[in-house]
């Protein structure tokens, strides 16, 4: 129990380091924002006014916290970007809602396909005593951590778009619309995303159980009668999915990287696109919102694959 | 009856085993014994059908009760071999740690036999199960069940182990270095736990080791090994008495004995504790038994002045203890929980006289290592007194694989204390020459060709390793050395080799040496004085062969009895 | 402790230096000279597929493509470089000093570490770059500063790790003083883990400077750049298939080289 209050604590307080690091880099470093929003034309008092309402005449600290509790409170401040109407600076709250599913699903789908596809091949991998498979594998598997997934992205809409034509790039439906149609839509991002992690994973887990054949546990199972179907099994799959279930943990970073590219390939409306037009934009309040939410997920899936690990491994939760 | 003929094994060409013929009868302890490469694993592990699938059966054959388990020019079988795995032979390893499931209960791994070989109901099983721990030496057996590997200690871990082999009745039990993992006292009940067994069960036993005395302890037979063949083999009386191969005697001589009696340096006039005890020893530490007085380590130079508070003594000291306590601290310190701190070492009062060898015997974990480092100025955080009376005390350490720096040259290597000591005392200060030369000199003192002069230590083998440590210590002439267990990586007969040398030096050089080591007989053939230790407090100390005849604690006499 | 291939020349290693080699020779190579001019265009030969001519093909503008790679190679490579010297200098000095000594700054450095780690790397440096603004100079402090942690980690593991290896207590035994302890006997030590890590952040590099460029933050225009080829040819898929092949497939044969030859130099330690 000690041990979850020590994680949360420890996942507040990284949480709180980087809103502030957030802070200073996109409210206090950046200067002043007016002229930004309203140009060189506007008068000084409209500056004034503006200054006021955006609070930025009070000292950093006040408005460290007025933003903070904002957050909590789910008013993630204002798009200097986008309008909601005339009068109206668009709700930050507003525009992530609408793009979140997206990204989600994306990341959620990759995930997925990963576990799904390079757990079982990684065993296989490791099994097989064929000299050809191993060979075959270990190459296919090396050229396709070296590809990018944007042009991976590419590859993927080139291949199923163009020559298959098994779904027409550029006709996403949102999630409202069609469900269905949204998810098959989305399989080939994720597809983007997934492979090169795909590989990795596979090789880390042939690796992680050739390793563990050579323990000496698996020569006492042998020498009580075992066959390798049982050694493999019964005895080694467990030890060597220990070191994967962290590797995979650690990938969840690398998801959440890959779908804000694979968006842009695709042209998925998710908070990956808005992102890159909130930093091309210069619109620092959306683009503070989105790192501190994409510090979140990551942090709290280390979170879980830490207490999911606890869970597994005796060594370390039964003392 | 289990037979090996004619045997011989190879891996990608050269022959690791060679025409082994061994016979085993029923109740039959057959010790195979043996230095690192001679074979007696590999053939050990061919007979289980457990050797790796790289390996061919170049010539002969396994027998088991009349059936051809193996045979040269065919493929293993496996399925014929998993009948006799576990059911008809089983296997006891030198490591239980690893040798064990880490993440599965260990009664599971028991269970495991009977779940392949029987089809006993889960209550029989487990039943079973249990009472086989019991039959081992495990109390508490419900709880051992239950338990994961790390839980448990070595010893418990072996009886586990032991309980997995015996649990069928197999007729054939291998085991391979089953004690050389554990500390003595632990190595004494697991032999007479296996010789129990033997006798009741009549089974046969393969006993594999390399140590020539466990053998002579539990096997009615042994067979001698040497690059892949059975040179001798014979009756254990038969092999210790009329030994007829020169490697046999070699081995035999090799291993110390304590035969011989040992006199020490001091012929038993060594000074008395308490007598020569320094004046001015109250400014260090004032008020005894309060809370903490900090620590000093004098680092007094070998000068007249400091030699002179012993004139007259036939044995002036080389460093001096006084009631020194050494802690460590536990666990990390970070936001959470403070480190703790815990006495290794309590109240330590001794002195290491000039020319002598004490030893240093104790069982893991007793504070052997944390003392010795301290001594060396390692472990800083002490209170009491740590006096010595030379300058910069050095250290031979086990592992000759690590102690010596792989990226550089072995000239290199003997040359840094020089280098060292000129840049911290400029009076040492010497030209590229004689460093040089005094390299080479060293080189040669430790027994090496000069050719090794340019060479790495990944081109020398293990024993030419410590040569080089011990002339990489001894290079700057200092007056005590620590050795911690500097010949118990090796194998027997480079082992003595290593200690030849050693006393070699010490008479050349006046040294003094802390001798550190769990081995009873090296201790007995290096060491002058002998010193337990027990918890962390030193319990006996006393001049060697007296302290062998007349043990004053009980502890040490079951220490020494071991052997 | 010794692996089989241990110190032996291996195919990795073949396949890497044929691979590397001849990226760095053409990379080097497009710093000086291109077959064609990168910004010649020819309305005559849009979209010509590839020929002994262009061998790459050429351009929605008739331009040549395999020039155009050339430059846009250079640009990666230099750029690289130029973040693994930094970052891989920076990780060095500073993974020895907090390995070795430990202490508050140790764990102050390591937390930040942890956290920068645990964060995807473009994401990082695009935050940067939004600071910063965009252009050359940028991206190279940018992707310098964000590399800098996976360094200080490796390294630093390998200096705890040797901090306390038995030859390293010897030499505090004789005195050594600490720089040279940490210079002179552990740093030799560490070369072939390091060499290896220099090599997996040049590809984490490359991969984040074309993943950067391809999102239109990063190099910008007249500096040439293979992830803006990309983007410009996504258009142009159906048409000109070559057009977006072409770099991409460029930047998989420089990454997959350098991993070859890293996991080459892995096998041969």
């Amino acid at each position: 129990m000690n041990f979850f209050i020590k994680k949360i604590i420890t996942l507040i307080m990284t949480l709180f380091l980087v809103s502030v690091g957030a802070f200073l880099a996109f409210q206090i470093i950046p200067g002043d924002v007016v002229t930004s929003i309203l140009g060189t034309e506007a008068t000084p008092e409209r500056e004034e006014q503006l200054r006021e309402e955006l609070g930025l005449n009070d000292p950093p600290v006040v408005r460290y916290f007025n933003w903070a509790g904002g957050v909590l409170r789910g008013d993630l401040g204002r798009s200097y970007q986008y309008s909601k109407n005339m009068n109206e600076m668009m709700p930050v709250a507003e525009l992530i809602g609408d793009k979140l599913p997206v990204t989600l699903w994306l990341a959620g789908l990759a995930m997925v396909l990963i576990i799904v596809v390079s757990v079982p091949l990684g065993v296989l991998w490791a099994k097989s005593g064929s000299r050809f498979l191993d060979a075959a594998l270990g190459v296919a598997t090396q050229a396709t951590m070296a590809v990018p997934s944007f042009f991976l992205g590419i590859l993927v809409t080139f291949l199923f778009g163009v020559v298959l034509k098994w779904f027409a790039p550029g006709s996403y439906v949102s999630y409202r619309q069609d469900f269905g149609g949204f998810l098959s839509y989305l399989v080939f991002p994720a597809l983007s995303i997934a492979l090169p992690k795909i590989a990795m994973t596979a090789r880390f887990l042939r690796n992680s159980m050739l390793t563990e054949m050579k323990a000496d546990y698996v020569r006492t199972a042998y020498s009580k009668g075992c066959s390798r179907q049982r050694v493999m099994y019964g005895h080694v799959l467990r030890n060597a999915m220990m070191p994967v279930v962290t590797f995979l943990g650690m990938i969840i970073a690398e998801i959440v990287a890959g779908s804000i590219v694979v968006e842009q390939v695709f042209g998925l409306p998710g908070i990956g696109r808005l992102l890159i037009s909130s930093i091309n934009n210069r619109d620092f309040p959306v683009v503070e919102i989105l790192i501190l939410y994409i510090t979140f997920v990551v942090i709290f899936v280390y979170f879980l694959v830490d207490i999911l690990y606890r869970v597994i491994d005796p060594r370390i939760s039964g003392k | 009856m289990i037979k090996i003929e004619n045997l011989s094994v190879a891996f990608d060409g050269p022959e690791v085993v060679k025409n082994v013929t061994l016979e085993l009868k029923d109740g039959e302890i057959l010790g195979v014994v043996g230095e690192s490469g001679s074979g007696k694993s590999v053939t050990a592990l061919t007979l289980m059908g457990l050797v790796a699938d790289t390996a061919e059966i170049t010539s002969g054959r396994i027998v088991f009760d009349g059936v051809v388990l193996r045979e040269a020019g065919k493929p293993i079988d496996k399925a014929l071999y998993r009948k006799y795995q576990g059911a008809e032979m089983s296997m006891v390893f030198q490591e239980p740690m690893t040798s064990l499931n880490p993440t599965v209960r260990v009664g599971r791994q028991v269970e495991e036999m009977l779940r392949l070989h029987t089809d006993f109901s889960k209550e029989k099983i487990r039943e079973k199960v249990l009472e086989t721990f019991e039959a081992v030496g495990l109390r508490d057996v419900e709880t051992v069940y239950a338990s994961y590997p790390h839980q448990l200690s070595g010893g418990m871990r072996q009886r586990v182990m032991i309980a997995m082999a015996v649990i069928l009745h197999p007729d054939l039990v291998v085991c391979d270095e089953p004690t050389t993992a554990l500390d003595v006292t632990i190595q004494n009940q697991i032999i007479e736990l296996l010789r129990t067994i033997n006798t009741k069960e009549q089974n046969s036993m393969l006993f594999i080791t390399h140590d020539l005395n466990l053998a002579r302890r539990i096997c009615h037979r042994i067979a001698v090994m040497k690059d892949g063949r059975v040179v001798e083999l014979g009756k254990t009386e038969d092999i210790f008495e009329h030994p007829e191969e020169t490697y046999t005697r070699e081995l035999i001589e090799a291993v110390p004995s304590r035969l011989k009696r040992r006199t020490s340096v001091f012929q038993g006039k060594y000074p008395a504790e308490g007598e020569e005890r320094h004046s001015g020893q109250e400014e260090t530490c004032p008020a005894k038994g309060e809370k903490r007085c900090p620590g000093r380590i004098g680092e007094s130079l070998e000068t007249e002045e400091a030699v002179g508070g012993v004139e007259g003594q036939a044995f002036p000291p080389v460093v001096e203890v006084r009631d020194l306590s050494v802690f460590y601290q536990d666990g990390t310190n970070s936001l959470f929980s403070r480190k703790k701190r815990h006495a290794a070492v309590q109240g330590a009062d001794f002195s290491i006289y000039r020319g002598e060898s004490l030893g240093l015997v104790g069982e893991s974990g007793c504070g052997k290592t944390t003392l010795s480092r301290a001594i060396l100025g390692m472990n800083r955080d002490i209170t009491g007194e740590i006096r010595h009376t030379t300058v910069r005390p050095q250290m031979i350490f086990q592992d000759p694989y690590s102690s010596l720096n792989p990226a550089k040259t072995i000239g290199w290597l003997l040359q840094e204390p020089l280098r060292a000591a000129a840049a911290l005392d400029k009076s040492r200060a010497m030209s590229r020459e004689d460093m040089e030369a005094a390299a080479y000199d060293m080189l040669r003192r430790v027994g090496m060709e000069e050719a090794y002069f340019h060479r790495r230590p990944s081109q020398l083998s293990g024993g030419q390793r410590q040569r080089v440590s011990i002339g990489q210590a001894l290079i700057t002439n200092p007056g005590l050395v620590v050795a911690d267990e500097p010949v118990s990586a090796l194998d027997v007969t480079i082992q003595a080799q290593i200690m030849e040398l050693m006393q070699k030096l010490q008479q050349e050089m006046q040294l003094s040496y802390l001798f550190i080591s769990h081995d009873i007989n090296v201790v007995y053939k290096m060491c002058d004085r002998i010193m337990v230790m027990k918890d962390g407090e030193i319990i006996e100390i006393g001049e060697t062969q007296e302290l062998f005849d007349n043990p004053k604690q009980e502890y040490t006499k079951k220490l020494l009895a071991s052997h | 402790m010794k692996k089989p291939d241990s110190g032996k020349w291996n195919k990795y290693l073949t396949a890497g230096l044929i691979m590397t080699g001849l990226a760095l020779l053409f990379g080097i190579l497009g710093l000086f000279w291109t077959p064609y001019s990168t910004t010649a265009m020819s309305a005559s030969e849009k979209f010509a597929a590839p020929s002994l001519r262009h061998i790459f093909g050429t351009d929605n503008f008739g331009r040549d493509i395999f020039s155009r790679v050339m430059k846009g190679l250079s640009t990666t490579i230099v750029i690289g470089s130029l973040v693994v010297f930094f970052s891989a200098s920076a990780g060095i000095l500073l993974g020895a000093l907090t390995g070795y000594f430990g202490g508050l700054v140790d764990e102050i450095v390591m937390r930040v570490t942890d956290a920068v780690n645990g964060f995807p790397s473009i994401l990082l440096a695009l935050v940067l770059i939004s600071l910063l603004g965009n252009g050359r100079q940028n991206v190279i402090l940018a992707l310098g500063i964000v590399f800098i942690p996976s360094y200080v980690r490796i390294v630093r593991s390998e200096f705890i790790r040797l901090r306390d290896a038995d030859y390293i207590g010897r030499a505090r035994l004789m005195g050594v003083g600490r720089i040279r302890i940490l210079f002179v006997h552990i740093l030799p030590n560490i070369f072939s883990v390091f060499w290896v890590s220099v090599m997996i952040g040049f590809n984490n590099a490359i991969l984040a400077e074309s993943g950067m460029s391809y999102l239109g933050i990063g190099v910008q225009p007249p500096d040439a750049s293979l992830g803006k080829m990309l983007s410009d040819a996504q258009g142009y898929l159906q048409n000109a298939p070559w057009y977006a092949l072409a770099p991409g497939l460029t930047i998989v044969w420089v990454v997959l080289g350098f991993s070859l030859f890293s996991e080459g130099i892995r096998r041969r330690v």
